[in-house]
């Protein structure tokens, strides 16, 4: 598989979309993205911090950030590219892990208010079939899916063996 | 291939998650992995070759026997991406909520102060 693995696959088979409503402005909701001190108060699930993040917040800026875990070390750093971005109506950016042969996913978030009301939708275009599998789980092989199972306790018993 | 996908499609196989779980335990040679499986020594060692290029399994210089054992450093990048995307999104979406409250709160504040002067 090469990086671009997934350019044949249609896109509908490679997206996840999440939406949001909020009761707030798109401005507010824009910053919230596209500032690190903003985005470390919010992103991630509670006990995994963002403590670490950059952000040049410009079409072709980069941007990376790290959690950190109950175990107390920082995990590995993701991040990409900015590739389009519209005041307080739309971000679009890649998204990966740095880690050796990781595939990078597009991110786009839009904002789109009405009445005071911004409904918040979040499109990951994966890079491939796989790469959706292994993220959402949907639509994947029964025996990756096992394996995935499976690796989570092998990891464990090392984890408990170290 | 790409370590991780050399990872993920090395793990997809029911003989060599059992190969891993086996060598979890600790060092084994092919010919201890081959005992209770029904598989041939050929097949085995076909399946570790799968496993030693995913990085998952390195084998000793021992030309005689070359014990296997495990690698645990790819089955940990692997694991990094484990866990339910949707469920990552939802929870930090709900903290966005609760955050964006605060801005906003935090904005009405300051646009009474500035109404009061």
């Amino acid at each position: 598989m090469s990086a671009n693995a997934g350019a044949g696959e249609a896109e509908a088979d490679r997206e996840l979309i999440i939406t949001r409503s909020f009761d707030a402005p798109a401005r507010l909701l824009f910053a919230a993205w596209s500032k690190p001190e903003h985005l470390k108060k919010w992103f991630g699930p509670v006990g995994y911090p963002v403590t670490m993040c950059e952000m040049d917040f410009r079409v072709g800026g980069q941007w990376r950030a790290a959690m950190t875990g109950p175990s107390g070390t920082q995990q590995t750093p993701f991040g990409g590219e900015y590739l389009e971005i519209v005041p307080n109506r739309k971000i679009v950016f890649t998204n990966g892990f740095e880690l050796a042969g990781a595939e990078k996913m597009i991110m786009t978030v839009t904002f789109d208010e009405k009445d005071g009301t911004t409904l918040l939708t979040i499109r990951t275009l994966f890079a491939s079939i796989a790469q959706k599998a292994t993220h959402v789980g949907a639509g994947m092989a029964e025996g990756i899916a096992s394996g995935l199972d499976q690796l989570t306790d092998v990891v464990a018993a090392l984890k408990a063996a170290a | 291939m790409q370590q991780l996908d050399l990872v993920f499609s090395a793990l997809a196989d029911p003989t060599r998650r059992a190969i891993l779980a086996r060598l979890a335990k600790g060092e084994a040679t092919v010919n201890e992995l081959v005992g209770p499986s029904d598989l041939s020594q050929p097949t085995i060692s076909k399946h570790l070759k799968v496993l030693e290029r995913a990085g998952l399994v390195s084998r000793g210089r021992e030309a005689q026997f070359r014990p296997v054992r495990l690698n645990a450093a790819p089955l940990e990048g692997a694991a990094e991406w484990l866990g339910d995307y949707r469920r990552f999104w939802e929870e930090s979406l709900d903290r966005l909520d609760v955050y964006v409250k605060e801005l906003k709160r935090k904005e009405g504040r300051h646009v009474s102060k500035r109404r009061r002067r």
